[in-house]
């Protein structure tokens, strides 16, 4: 026992100097990174030079480029049903599609139902993989595959999806409620019975809202598929500002602005049914109850009808999605003798014209725009976020008004937000850094406001009790207690921004992008496949330290 | 103001929607009193502790703690007086990622501006201070463990150390031990007991043991649907008449059980009676 906890042996007169004790070499080794991070990403911020006397600067450009634009304009109507709709379906086809393919990679990747250690490897591997390679990579190399149509931008979207939605999808399948199951078993099932029967019941809601939650992610990822010849708004949007035809581009901008905020709206309201179904459901009354029982009949409550009417709704849109895409199936069968050749042609990766030096300082530039948007957004999102929680917020007005805030900010969609500011102010990587941050802000705030208002509030209350103020409260209960997630959310921002400064680069934000959408324009593909190698690698780098900090922190 | 009470209610009423959670409390507890709030769950127990430390405010009727009626408090003042009043809750309700010693120490925040984030920020005075409230309840050489790793036990005594950190006039505590095995319930009632003794504190202290009740207060408040529905000092008190009273407190709602089971065995045998008409018409 004395060698397990070697404090209580060490004496009172120890104890009692009131000297502190030294923490754990690992504890300390994991505080150094975080710190050296954050430095890291304040001296990111600082050399991108922005400054309130660049933003002044910008605002002369901006006054002139608004000159230039006049009046915004819009495609003619018909053409622009036609192009949303198109949009929306490939959006949507594309997310069905990833949510199809993400079960069995969710079901091998799970700890409780994965069928042995080399599955749940094989699982989270393509978890891993298809979340670090960007859609926009995908949609080159369909693009190539199937030249023209709805293909390339749906099988892009949903073999980029799978790398969220499985990861999610098995979180929720290792939350379950284990005794269903095991019954299941008990009574003699099959493990399809145990699946359908004592899984899926229990985790689809959770499921539902992921997929809808990605639905949102892919709208706004889908104009960046346009700049690479995917085919949509995006793809117009991209002509338009290429011909320097402003006002429309503009115009189409907005609309996905729009469309972007619409869906938002629709699929938060869609997942507050689904979710909050458990508790405002009322009890089978007994009559009902007795009625039941003697007919063996399921009466046709109202909330029948209305999962009813939800159910069928939802299959009927996901129809209308593949049908508005104009799928060209018969090239899903052709395709696949010519694969081998067009794969060839990606390897063996090399730097082409460039060297290693230049395409790593890209890769490094793509790096600290990342962190520079993390650490603004960080910063802003802990403030937002602690007055969005129910337990912190000093009135419920506060909360209200500050979850309201960041619905607002989460709807707009940050890569075309990236684009408006680049045209708009010409500060190329400034404008992307302000972009992803106001993004961040929208994605943080929210996981910060929802892990503050889940802390237990026994210790808030405790403290309260012994006479402490609100603020006290806050930095020795409520703080302690939701730092730990606050990391892992920041790490997370940190992943996102990575992948969406990549982006930027493509739109003129500069860094590993730009790169890239040449490479993919010029046809030198073995030089694709290096940048994506490079990202790949700085992506699980980050997945690793991610990883290694939230099993230290504990 | 009348200073003669530690803690005095009037017509003390709290309604939650359309619950009565408290039903006109009428209760007056002297300075360095040991009082039991006895009662099962739902009794309203909890309900009055938190509000002799305005931890919820009343719907009706008044409070007065230490002489001071707790409407007339806001801000500095109410933290000021709730700084004098302890509270100990049954789930122990400590900060699970910080050390024993840093969850002590919060205890003294009230006497502190600002906030605090780390042991370094707290002066060195209320660490040492803190070390000895430790050394009190047992506990020093557990200082620098996580109150995560503690047991049951240890961790009230930790949350036992927080509420001495504010030097209180008042302990209030919650079914202390309701989530602790007998053995560690006994060490914590003691120790309790010995503390109040030793800071001539007064304590109110809720439980629903009769036995652990009769053996450690001076007095006991029975309380039932939010009224209070017994008060006598515990000398000379037997355990049968307590439990006579304690009886009375706990009625059962036989009557709505077997109107539900005759009704469900009504629809099993219709149930039955219409299979059987329908296998002897095939």
């Amino acid at each position: 026992m004395s060698m397990a906890t070697p404090l209580k042996t060490a004496g009172k007169l120890d104890l009692r100097s009131g000297s502190l004790p030294k923490p754990a070499p690992e504890r300390t080794a994991v505080a150094l990174t975080l710190l050296t991070i954050f430095a890291v990403s304040l001296i990111s911020l600082w050399q991108s030079g922005i400054s309130i006397t660049s933003m002044i600067g910008s605002a002369d450009n901006a006054q002139r480029f608004l000159a230039r634009v006049g009046t915004v304009s819009f495609p003619p109507a018909a053409e622009l049903i036609e192009l949303t709709l198109f949009t929306l379906g490939l959006v949507l086809t594309g997310t069905l599609l990833a949510a199809a393919l993400s079960v069995p990679v969710a079901y091998i990747a799970a700890a409780n139902t994965t069928p042995g250690g080399a599955w749940q490897a094989l699982g989270r591997f393509m978890t891993v993989i298809t979340r670090a390679i960007p859609d926009v990579v995908f949609a080159m190399v369909f693009i190539l595959v199937f030249s023209i149509g709805a293909l390339p931008g749906i099988l892009a979207i949903g073999l980029h999806s799978i790398g969220m939605i499985s990861k999610l999808f098995a979180d929720a399948i290792e939350q379950i409620d284990e005794g269903p199951r095991l019954a299941i078993r008990a009574s003699g099932g099959t493990k399809a019975q145990e699946f359908f029967g004592g899984i899926l019941p229990q985790v689809l809601p959770s499921w539902i809202a992921t997929v809808l939650h990605r639905n949102d992610i892919n709208l706004r990822g889908s104009v960046i598929l346009g700049y690479v010849g995917v085919m949509g708004l995006g793809l117009e949007m991209s002509y338009a500002f290429k011909s320097l035809n402003y006002s429309l581009g503009v115009g189409i901008a907005i609309v996905m602005f729009v469309l972007c905020v619409a869906m938002e709206l629709i699929s938060g309201a869609v997942r507050k049914v689904l979710l909050g179904q458990g508790t405002s459901k009322a009890r089978t009354g007994k009559k009902t109850a007795i009625a039941m029982t003697v007919n063996s009949k399921r009466p046709w409550t109202a909330d029948r009808v209305r999962n009813l009417v939800w159910g069928w709704g939802a299959v009927a849109i996901a129809l209308g999605g593949v049908w508005v895409s104009n799928i060209n199936w018969s090239d899903l069968v052709t395709v696949w003798p010519k694969l081998p050749a067009i794969m060839a042609q990606f390897f063996p990766p090399n730097f082409g014209s460039y060297d290693f030096a230049t395409m790593a300082m890209a890769m490094g530039k793509t790096l600290s725009i990342a962190l520079a948007a993390m650490v603004l957004a960080l910063g802003v999102s802990i403030i937002i976020g602690s007055f969005a929680a129910r337990n912190v917020a000093p009135t419920p007005g506060i909360r209200t008004g500050s979850r309201f805030g960041l619905v607002i900010i989460r709807g707009v969609p940050e890569v075309i937000l990236a684009i408006l500011l680049i045209v708009v102010t010409g500060l190329g990587s400034q404008a992307g850094i302000i972009a992803l941050a106001f993004g961040g802000i929208g994605l943080l705030g929210k996981l910060i406001a929802d892990s503050v208002e889940e802390v237990n509030p026994g210790p808030q209350k405790a403290l309260i009790a012994t006479g402490a103020s609100r603020l006290q409260t806050y930095f020795s209960a409520t703080l302690p207690q939701s730092a730990r997630a606050m990391v892992g959310h920041t790490f997370y921002l940190l992943d996102t921004n990575i992948r969406a400064a990549t982006i930027l680069g493509i739109v003129g934000g500069g860094g590993i992008g730009y790169y890239l959408l040449n490479a993919g324009q010029g046809s030198n593909y073995p030089l694709v496949t290096s940048i994506v190698i490079m990202i790949l690698l700085t992506v699980l780098a980050v997945e690793g330290l991610a990883m290694w900090v939230r099993k230290v922190l504990r | 103001m009348n200073t003669q009470y530690a803690v005095k209610t009037s017509n003390l009423t709290k309604i939650y929607g359309d619950k009565k959670a408290l039903a006109g409390v009428d209760l007056e507890v002297m300075p360095g009193e040991m009082v039991v709030l006895l009662g099962l769950s739902g009794s309203g127990k909890s309900t009055f502790l938190r509000h002799i430390d305005a931890l919820e405010r009343p719907t009706g009727g008044e409070v007065q703690v230490l002489g001071t009626d707790l409407s007339k408090l806001s801000g500095r003042g109410l933290r000021q007086l709730r700084s004098k009043v302890g509270f100990v809750f049954q789930q122990f309700e400590l900060v699970p990622s910080l050390t024993a010693l840093e969850n002590v120490l919060t205890g003294a925040l009230s006497t502190l501006r600002g906030p605090r984030l780390g042991l370094a920020m707290y002066p060195r005075r209320l660490r040492l201070k803190a070390l000895e409230t430790l050394e009190r309840v047992g506990l020093l050489e557990w200082a620098y463990e996580r109150a995560d790793t503690l047991s049951g036990g240890q961790q009230q005594r930790v949350a036992i150390a927080r509420a001495l950190m504010q030097e209180p006039e008042i302990l209030l505590a919650d079914e202390p031990v309701a989530s602790l095995d007998p053995e560690s319930s006994i060490v914590v009632m003691d120790l309790m007991k010995e503390i109040a003794a030793e800071r001539n504190l007064t304590v109110l202290c809720s439980l629903h043991q009769v036995d652990l009740a009769l053996s450690w207060a001076d007095r006991i408040v029975g309380l039932r649907h939010g009224s209070v529905v017994l008060d006598t000092p515990t000398a000379g008190l037997s355990r049968e008449s307590v439990m006579e009273i304690y009886g009375q407190l706990a009625p059962v709602p036989e009557a709505a059980i077997s109107d539900l089971e005759n009704e469900l065995k009504k629809a099993a045998d219709a149930r039955n009676q219409s299979l059987a008409a329908s296998g002897a018409a095939s």
